[in-house]
């Protein structure tokens, strides 16, 4: 009766995603997000900051549509740059260096290039799969949820987050931190006072997300780049058929990986880590499980696979607690979802309810949108390779260009560009020093909804903290947080223990 | 490295300093609808303050131990990092003035030019042309207003 509810459901989205309008936007978003993909500095995070004034003037659900089909275009364009040039045009798209580069080195460029589409491919529809199915349920269950359950959940987010981002928590917890600090300068919602202003004009208006993901992102990640001197060498490269004949069998043989990767990827899309950590994951767990270790680094099927297939799990299925619980599952999403909140949609389990035409409009555009992506990949890769013969004296200044209209466009406030290159040098100094920045900026986003959540709650409990851990739903949810937050330093310990026996 | 960390520590630690000062100023206990203005920030200021304390103890720990370690930029990198940032610094404060187009057709002159060092011929097409395409696009399609800068009633044009 639920899974015939769910496919009607589907086909209605579908039917909305396939209108002209929609598919006209799909394929723009697909384009736009592939070239954001591949170019350096520019990311999926940053990319749909840069969009989210224009699609003001747009539906929501067209606006929704664009900017997640930029996310899935960025995700399969961040493995082109990787494969060809051995620069990663997106974090995620790091692990597929390994293996993609020495493929496409040793002449099967092509091979690698499908190899990873398809992967990718596949990864999306295991998520999109899982996201048609288990979203209605999940936000059914939301639906029960009062102040203390949604504070719990995003704890349950933080401390995933904490232990997944970078190689300290202590560093993750100041990012996290910071994030809520941030969100919380301006004027308090509650009691109408300014908060953190000290008496000046400009703070009164606050940070917004967009101007710090483009920021962070963004001019970060162009610091990053000049730093480190930028070569461009690519490998020519052309799709004929047979390679895409070889990529098949190779997915048929490697089907195990895939679907590993494929499932590393949407749980961790789900509980949320974003595509990056899952790209690495997938890739660890393929190398320590092959037979043949050695062939790993020197262009192995099975080391582009795995990876590819993770991202893209992990980048459908962000969208799962995003539509469901309002907790983005990984960066790029937390913009997305506030640009839901800026076209005036509430993220969470009502959407379903208020917003159907909505939600299911963007699981359907999910969906046409990764079949129009892999075509589009396929066919048109010496087009977006090209991108990257342009001089980057041009692309540079032009990226920053674009960068600081993104900015100016939020709030047109000359100011908020000032705010954009501060940003930038955080974003360039907590790269090199380990501080995480995806934390920070799902912080930053959910700010105001963590502070009302955590003050509610506390009303409700009348100021007794042991609310957060009432029975039924907060009570598991806050040990679970609790668990994955020491997890790492009690195995640590017992490490230890068991290394102090052994001497 | 090393330093830079301890450095960029002590800077997140006086930056939790000065959310402290200010909550406290809002109070951050219970008020009389429930938790206080402050409240919220209050215990974020005092997890930066605590968090950072660690890292400094621990980079002054590792640092005595190890040494500096390696300087936390590239070498070279620096100036290669200031041939951006000085020209984008610019380029804003001249969009104050004369607006975010004009300023960006000097930025794209300069740097293609100096930095570049392209034929001058591509040099002028290229930085006119985009600042122009995006004028078009965001400013007569998109309706969406860039600054135009003190001046920039003057200065356009159409």
């Amino acid at each position: 009766m639920d899974i015939l509810n769910n496919f009607n459901s589907l086909m209605m989205g579908l039917s909305v995603a396939m209108q002209p309008y929609n598919l006209m936007i799909a394929v723009i978003g697909l384009i736009l997000g592939i070239i954001v993909g591949v170019l350096p500095g520019l990311g999926g995070a940053n990319g749909c900051a840069i969009l989210i004034p224009i699609t003001f003037a747009m539906p929501p659900t067209a606006a929704v549509i664009l900017l997640a089909c930029v996310y899935w275009g960025a995700l399969y364009g961040g493995s082109i740059c990787s494969i060809l040039f051995n620069i990663p045009g997106e974090p995620w798209a790091v692990a597929v260096t390994f293996d993609g580069y020495p493929m496409a080195k040793s002449g099967r460029a092509g091979k690698a290039l499908v190899l990873s589409s398809l992967s990718h491919g596949v990864g999306a529809v295991i998520g999109v799969i899982l996201l048609t199915f288990f979203a209605p349920i999940i936000a059914e269950f939301a639906l029960k949820f009062g102040p203390p359950e949604t504070a719990a959940v995003m704890i349950l987010t933080f401390s995933a987050m904490t232990r997944l981002g970078g190689k300290s928590a202590l560093k993750s917890l100041v990012a996290i931190f910071l994030g809520f600090i941030l969100a919380a300068v301006g004027m308090d919602i509650v009691s109408g006072k300014l908060r953190m202003t000290y008496g000046t004009v400009p703070l009164m208006g606050g940070f917004s997300f967009i101007v710090a993901v483009i920021g962070l992102f963004g001019l970060g990640e162009i610091f990053l780049t000049v730093e480190q001197g930028l070569k461009m060498e690519g490998i020519k490269a052309r799709v004929r058929l047979k390679d895409v004949w070889d990529a098949l069998r190779e997915m048929v043989r490697y089907r195990k990986i895939l679907m590993m990767g494929s499932l590393i990827g949407c749980w961790l899309g789900i509980q949320p880590g974003g595509a990056t950590p899952a790209s690495f994951m997938a890739y660890g767990f393929a190398k320590s499980s092959a037979a043949d270790k050695d062939q790993y680094g020197k262009g192995a099927s099975s080391g582009i696979i795995a990876p590819e297939a993770a991202g893209h799990g992990a980048g459908t299925s962000a969208t799962l607690p995003m539509i469901t619980l309002g907790i983005p599952g990984s960066p790029t999403m937390a913009v997305i979802m506030g640009g839901l909140m800026i076209w005036g949609l509430q993220p969470g389990p009502m959407l379903f309810k208020e917003h159907a035409d909505f939600v299911w409009g963007l699981i359907g555009s999910i969906w046409v949108a990764n079949f129009l992506g892999l075509f589009l990949v396929l066919a048109f890769v010496p087009l977006f390779a090209a991108i990257l013969k342009i001089r980057f004296s041009i692309l540079m200044p032009v990226i920053i260009y674009v960068c600081a209209i993104g900015a100016y466009a939020v709030n047109n406030r000359m100011i908020d560009i000032h705010y954009m290159i501060l940003f930038g040098i955080v974003g360039f100094l907590f790269k090199k020093l380990d501080y995480p920045i995806a934390p920070m900026v799902l912080a930053l986003v959910l700010g105001s909804m963590a502070e009302s959540a955590v003050r509610q709650a506390l009303i409700m409990g009348r100021g007794n903290p042991l609310i957060f851990f009432r029975p039924p739903i907060a009570l598991p949810l806050m040990l679970l947080a609790l668990f994955l937050f020491f997890l790492p330093t009690l195995s640590k310990w017992k490490q230890r223990l068991s290394a102090k026996k052994e001497t | 490295m090393r330093k830079a960390d301890i450095i960029v520590a002590l800077g997140l630690m006086l930056v939790g300093f000065i959310v402290l000062a200010d909550t406290i100023r809002l109070g951050f206990g219970w008020g009389m609808s429930g938790p206080e203005a402050g409240f919220f920030p209050f215990y974020m200021g005092l997890g930066i303050v605590i968090c950072t304390f660690f890292i400094v103890l621990r980079g002054i720990k590792t640092y005595k131990k190890e040494g500096p370690g390696k300087p936390i930029v590239v070498e070279g990198g620096l100036t290669q990092i200031l041939w951006v940032l000085i020209p984008a610094a610019g380029m804003v404060l001249l969009s104050e003035l004369i607006g975010l187009h004009l300023a960006t057709v000097l930025f794209l002159a300069f740097y293609m030019g100096v930095v570049g060092k392209m034929h001058w011929i591509k040099v002028v097409l290229v930085s006119l042309l985009i600042p122009l395409a995006t004028y078009i696009v965001f400013d007569k399609l998109f309706l969406i207003p860039l600054p135009e800068g003190l001046w920039g009633k003057y200065l356009r044009p159409f």
